[in-house]
């Protein structure tokens, strides 16, 4: 039996550090600091995990060995003509950095869950920029946090505990007490209900309500009785307390990007945040989901230049959301195979795109059942990243953390990046 | 790999003394010899071409977290420079943010051998590890950011110098980096609460110390512990008109510390262009080059480097937070900010310099004189402070005007005429040799960054070689062209003995090392410092201890120099 | 039949993350996911009790999935976990953004006791014979 001291949790953007591990024949029995989901990802990790590689022949998928699935793979890439590489952020970056090049070698488009997430977000900020910090930077300064359609009860359980509501900093050593809490939702969240302050605000006006209290900050006296379903006076109550506080911090979600006007939410969001500079320390930090798409943005910049919705054909990147982004590439058609790694786009896309999916030679390489392992016409099992296999994540805020590995994976399990090198190997030859 | 005889260029070997001699350079086994057998060896003829070692930048922005923050802020940079994949390279984008296989490729295109990246957090250095390890060909280390790092700032506040020497050795140890970098002492500080410093001896809030206790007490250590390269510090109040006192400020108060060994110099001020400003406001904005090349002629523990600017778009980038903010209000630019919990901060935001703004006329003419007015050039360097004062890719017209007084008037007559009246440069008929230029872009850069092995092209060097096609002997300073062509794409770049570029053209890619310095301290005073560092890292960091220095696996190449402290401690 | 007309968010639970860490094709899982929360007041007018199936209709595809009430949702407001049950009904239409819209698609919520929740697999199959 062994235990394992400052294991990184590999599931969402908080990318906690401080788990503890026990280990017993080859299979962990104990984790300790973790939240719900963590606690399930360490225990569960010989669930549902795929037994071998498998082809798909006459319909049915059938176990094969590794060199055949390869092949096979190879094969599909090979003779494809435009073939999408997707998923990403729930694997560490040597595996997105051999992903993005097998992207190129096969003149294909590569795309991370950034573009179905966080994405609008990233188009806001090559608009007007993003005023931000680490989190320690909110542990140790911030009297004033606010949660912007975001609910971390629900997405980053151990957020409020370790960064932004409870911890007591360098100088803000009475925790808690130190900070107001606002959340601005269209419902009442977990978080909204451990909140100081709860905006209730209309679905779909954030960008409104954004613009009112920038316009209320800068001096412009409104007309108006109430923006997005909020009155005024609560308006102006909010503002003051931005403009009052010694380090503000807006935290937002998916709740600003995946709703109408997505990165024009944004843009007014950052200029907000850059409108409170003139007045008070105050930055902006994005809720990223995946424990590593803040990584996969990462490889995908420093190597193409551009962070996501990447493509290949012409022999050098090409970037644009909305028409190189995956949905899209799917929906409308285009791709004519693809190579799925760590995601499971069958489920998290809208039916239209997860059917097109289906219909196209499919690689899904992940270590457990998805549904996209169940339409998929290639699937190879490989290692748990952050359990099974070591390599770099970024957390929410680009702060890179290494995974840790405590278990062997099991035999002829390799990771990510390794089934990634064979295939372009083979492809070279 | 076979040897290599590059025959009868005309070669420019600073630090052997050797300055345009027509002679051999022998390589074997990836480096430079005596003499190698011909028959066996790849013969390139370097008749009527300039030979030199291959170029050492010592300040260049090119790695790590700011730099991708800046590539991802920019699609609109990249797409008017899309670098398409060939047989030997991989694809990318270029211009003020390359990526970084496009980064190593194009400093080995202008024959460009080691690039040191300037600032670096060390809560994010293993991100500048995992980009320099997509960097090709180019040997690489970098500067660890710790002026506002709070460990630092209480041991200067609580005057415990030898805790202080430990924990700049235990950082450079966690980061892998290569020494100590200073980026607006304490104004970072001030920064994460809104604020910023107006001076070298104004307060840095809640740590009751000055810039100027931060800077000594980082320069001394540095002293101390024999770091192979001195502190490289970017001066407070940077792009300020009226700056150039402040930089004077900041030289003057290390006058007094003493180098230790056979050294000279204890700090090396970074991009001085943008902290040479005189005038009181942007109004009578005029350039302070002379005062500073002043003081820096007669004051030897000084060097500089230019931070010259190039008229072009660009992107700033620098580990000084207030300062890009007060770009991003110059200019009304998307403008991030970054700043890292305990330890430093950032900022990027794009910014096009215009010949015909005059404030950039006169930006274009300080960095100019800095390198004109500077007598010895062994403590000047040639940088534009990539990319903050123009992508490194200009480098070649960087030199152009240094060689041409033809090239800087020709400039200057395209330029606002700010550049002509508020600058010393029309009066100024220097021109650099080629001799001069290799001590600036590799001979003193190598000799500064204490790399034994590199900047020349003796018996033992690594075979790091730039052959140029221009006739030094031929050259006349008005057909400047012929240099700036040249130096842009070398008709060969040699690493490690292996041919790596060809008539301006990749044809190999092999990875280059890291560089980084392991100083040996005390145990005791080590322990003691482990012990205030866990209890930082249990109350205020985000990550454990654990978790937080650099691991093996980020280095598959490594290059570490070992200093012995714990004798003349 | 009554209908009512609805605004629907989809987004992340925790139970939804924990789940899935088991596994997609796991019964906590679709316990977990395949589930609509309605405002008491919406689900009164339908007749619905706690764990009640309702039809899910929206211009782009109809899913039926088990009803919880919430005190916390205003009427005309819905929210499904993220998961293939709710994509049955989200379009792929972004707008030149990549992104769909997971959150604020209009939909119409009916009662439909005895009709089945797929499981993954049955919606797997649907994909590909789709």
């Amino acid at each position: 039996m062994s235990t394992y001291e400052n294991v990184v949790c590999p599931f969402c953007g908080c990318l906690c550090d401080d788990i503890e591990v026990t280990v017993e024949d080859g299979k962990i029995v104990k984790a300790k600091r973790t939240c719900k989901v963590a606690l399930s990802k360490f225990l569960n990790h010989t669930e549902n995990r795929i037994e071998n590689p498998m082809i798909r022949k006459d319909g049915k998928l059938v176990p094969v060995s590794l060199g055949e699935a390869i092949d096979q793979s190879v094969e599909i890439l090979v003779n494809s003509s435009w073939p999408l590489v997707y998923g990403l952020a729930s694997t560490e970056c040597d595996a997105n950095r051999k992903a993005i090049e097998l992207a190129e070698l096969v003149g294909g488009v590569v795309d991370n869950t950034t573009s179905v997430c966080h994405g609008p977000t990233v188009l806001g900020v090559q608009d007007v920029g993003e005023p931000t910090a680490t989190l320690g930077e909110i542990k140790n300064r911030a009297d004033l946090v606010v949660f912007w359609g975001c609910n971390p009860t629900a997405a980053h359980i151990r957020h409020t505990a370790r960064y932004s509501v409870s911890p007591k900093g360098l100088f803000t050593p009475e925790g808690r007490k130190h900070r107001t809490i606002v959340t601005v939702d269209v419902r009442e969240t977990g978080m909204a209900t451990i909140s100081d302050l709860f905006v209730k605000v209309k679905p779909g006006m954030d960008f409104e309500l954004l613009s009112a209290l920038r316009a209320t900050i800068r001096g412009h006296e409104m007309k108006n009785e109430d923006v997005a379903g909020v009155k005024m006076e609560e308006i102006r109550r909010v503002a003051e307390k931005m403009k009052t506080c010694r380090f503000g911090v807006i935290f937002f979600g998916l709740g600003l990007t995946m709703s109408k006007s997505k990165y024009m939410n944004m843009d007014a969001l950052v200029c907000l945040v850059r409108e409170l500079n003139a007045h008070t320390k105050f930055v902006a930090l994005p809720m990223r989901g995946h424990y590593n798409v803040t990584g996969s943005c990462m490889v995908s910049s420093w190597l193409t230049g551009y962070p996501y919705a990447v493509d290949f054909s012409r022999g050098y990147p090409r970037y644009n959301p909305g028409e190189f982004t995956a949905v899209d590439v799917l929906a409308k058609g285009g791709v004519d195979a693809a190579l799925i790694v760590a995601s499971d786009p069958a489920a998290s896309f809208p039916v239209e795109a997860a059917r097109n999916l289906s219909k196209i030679p499919t690689i899904v390489i992940d270590p457990k059942v998805t549904m996209t392992t169940l339409i998929g016409d290639v699937v190879i099992p490989v290692a748990v990243a952050g359990i099974e296999c070591e390599g770099t994540a970024y957390r929410m805020d680009g702060v890179p953390i290494r995974l840790r590995k405590v278990i062997d994976p099991h035999e002829g399990v390799l990771p990510d990046s390794e089934v990634l090198q064979m295939i372009i190997d083979r492809i070279r030859e | 790999m076979t040897g290599i005889v590059i025959k009868n260029g005309f070669v420019f070997d600073p630090l052997n003394g050797i300055a345009g001699e027509q002679m051999d350079i022998c390589i074997d086994n990836g480096k430079i010899v005596k003499e190698v057998e011909e028959r066996k060896a790849k013969v390139i003829n370097a008749s009527g071409m300039t030979v030199m070692p291959g170029g050492v930048d010592i300040h260049s922005h090119i790695a790590g977290s700011k730099v991708n923050t800046g590539r991802s802020l920019r699609p609109e940079d990249h797409r008017k420079d899309a670098v398409p994949k060939t047989k030997y390279t991989r694809s990318g984008v270029g211009y003020s943010v390359p990526t970084t296989y496009v980064t190593g490729y194009r400093y080995a295109k202008m024959g460009y051998t080691t690039v040191i990246e300037p600032a670096v957090p060390p809560l994010k250095a293993k991100h500048t590890h995992e980009e320099l390890n997509d960097t090709p060909i180019v040997d690489s280390g970098f500067l660890t950011l710790m002026d506002n790092n709070y460990l630092v700032m209480k041991y200067v506040r609580d005057n415990e110098f030898e805790k202080l020497k430990a924990f700049v050795a235990w950082l450079l140890r966690a980061t892998r980096g290569y020494t100590i970098k200073v980026v607006n002492p304490g104004g970072v500080e001030n920064w994460k609460w809104g604020g910023n410093v107006d001076s070298i001896d104004d307060e840095v809030k809640n740590f009751d110390i000055t810039p100027r206790e931060i800077i000594r007490g980082l320069v001394r250590a540095r002293e101390e512990l024999g770091l192979p390269h001195v502190v490289q510090l970017h001066a407070s109040r940077l792009g300020v008109p009226g700056n150039y006192e402040t930089t004077l400020k900041t030289m003057q108060c290390c006058e007094d510390i003493r180098p230790i060994g056979d050294r000279e110099g204890v700090m090396h001020v970074v991009h001085v262009q943008f902290n040479s400003f005189a005038g009181e406001s942007f109004a009578d904005f005029r350039s302070g080059a002379s005062e500073v090349a002043d003081y820096v002629n007669k004051h030897k523990h000084v060097a500089l480097d230019l931070g010259q600017v190039i008229f072009t778009d660009t992107t700033t980038m620098t580990g000084d937070g207030p300062w890009q903010y007060r770009l991003y209000k110059l200019t009304g630019n998307k403008w991030v900010n970054g700043d890292v919990e305990l330890e430093a901060g950032s900022g990027v935001v794009p910014y096009t310099f215009k010949s015909s703004s005059p404030v950039n006329a006169v930006q274009w003419g300080i960095g100019l004189e800095v390198a004109l007015l500077v007598e010895d050039p062994w403590r000047v360097y040639l940088t534009t402070d990539h990319p903050n004062g123009g992508p490194f890719i200009y480098y070649p017209k960087v030199m152009a005007w240094l060689m041409s007084e033809k090239a800087r008037s020709d400039t200057l007559g395209e330029t606002h005429k700010w550049g002509s009246s508020r600058t010393a440069l029309p009066s100024i008929d220097r021109e650099y040799d080629f001799n001069e230029i290799a001590v600036v872009t590799r001979a003193g850069t190598a000799k500064a960054l204490g790399l034994k092995n590199k900047g020349h092209l003796g018996v033992g060097a690594d075979a790091d070689v730039a052959i140029y096609d221009v006739n030094p002997k031929k050259f006349e300073p008005s057909n400047y062209e012929l240099v700036e062509k040249a130096f842009s794409a070398a008709r060969y770049t040699v690493k490690d003995g292996e041919i790596v570029v060809k008539d301006g053209e990749v044809v190999a890619s092999p990875s280059g090392r890291r560089f980084w310095v392991n100083v040996k301290v005390p145990d005791d005073i080590e322990k003691a410092v482990l012990g205030d560092l866990k209890e930082v890292f249990e109350k205020y960091y985000t990550v454990s201890l654990e978790n937080y220095p650099v691991q093996d696996e980020y280095l598959p190449k490594p290059e570490e120099i070992r200093i012995d402290a714990t004798e003349k401690w | 039949m009554a209908e009512i007309k609805v605004v629907l968010i989809s987004g992340r639970t925790a139970d939804q993350g924990a789940s899935l860490e088991i596994g997609k094709t796991s019964d906590e899982y679709r316990e977990n996911v395949a589930l609509i929360e309605l405002s008491k007041k919406d689900a009164e007018e339908l007749g619905l009790s706690e764990g009640d199936h309702v039809n899910v209709k929206t211009d782009y595809g109809s899913t039926v999935v088990k009803c919880r009430l919430s005190e916390k949702l205003d009427p005309g407001l819905a929210f499904m976990p993220y998961g293939p049950w709710a994509n049955q009904v989200i379009g792929s239409e972004t707008h030149g953004t990549g992104m769909p819209y997971y959150k604020g698609v209009q939909a119409s919520i009916s009662s439909s006791k005895g009709a089945s929740i797929l499981t993954i697999e049955e919606l797997a199959n649907r994909l590909m014979r789709g």
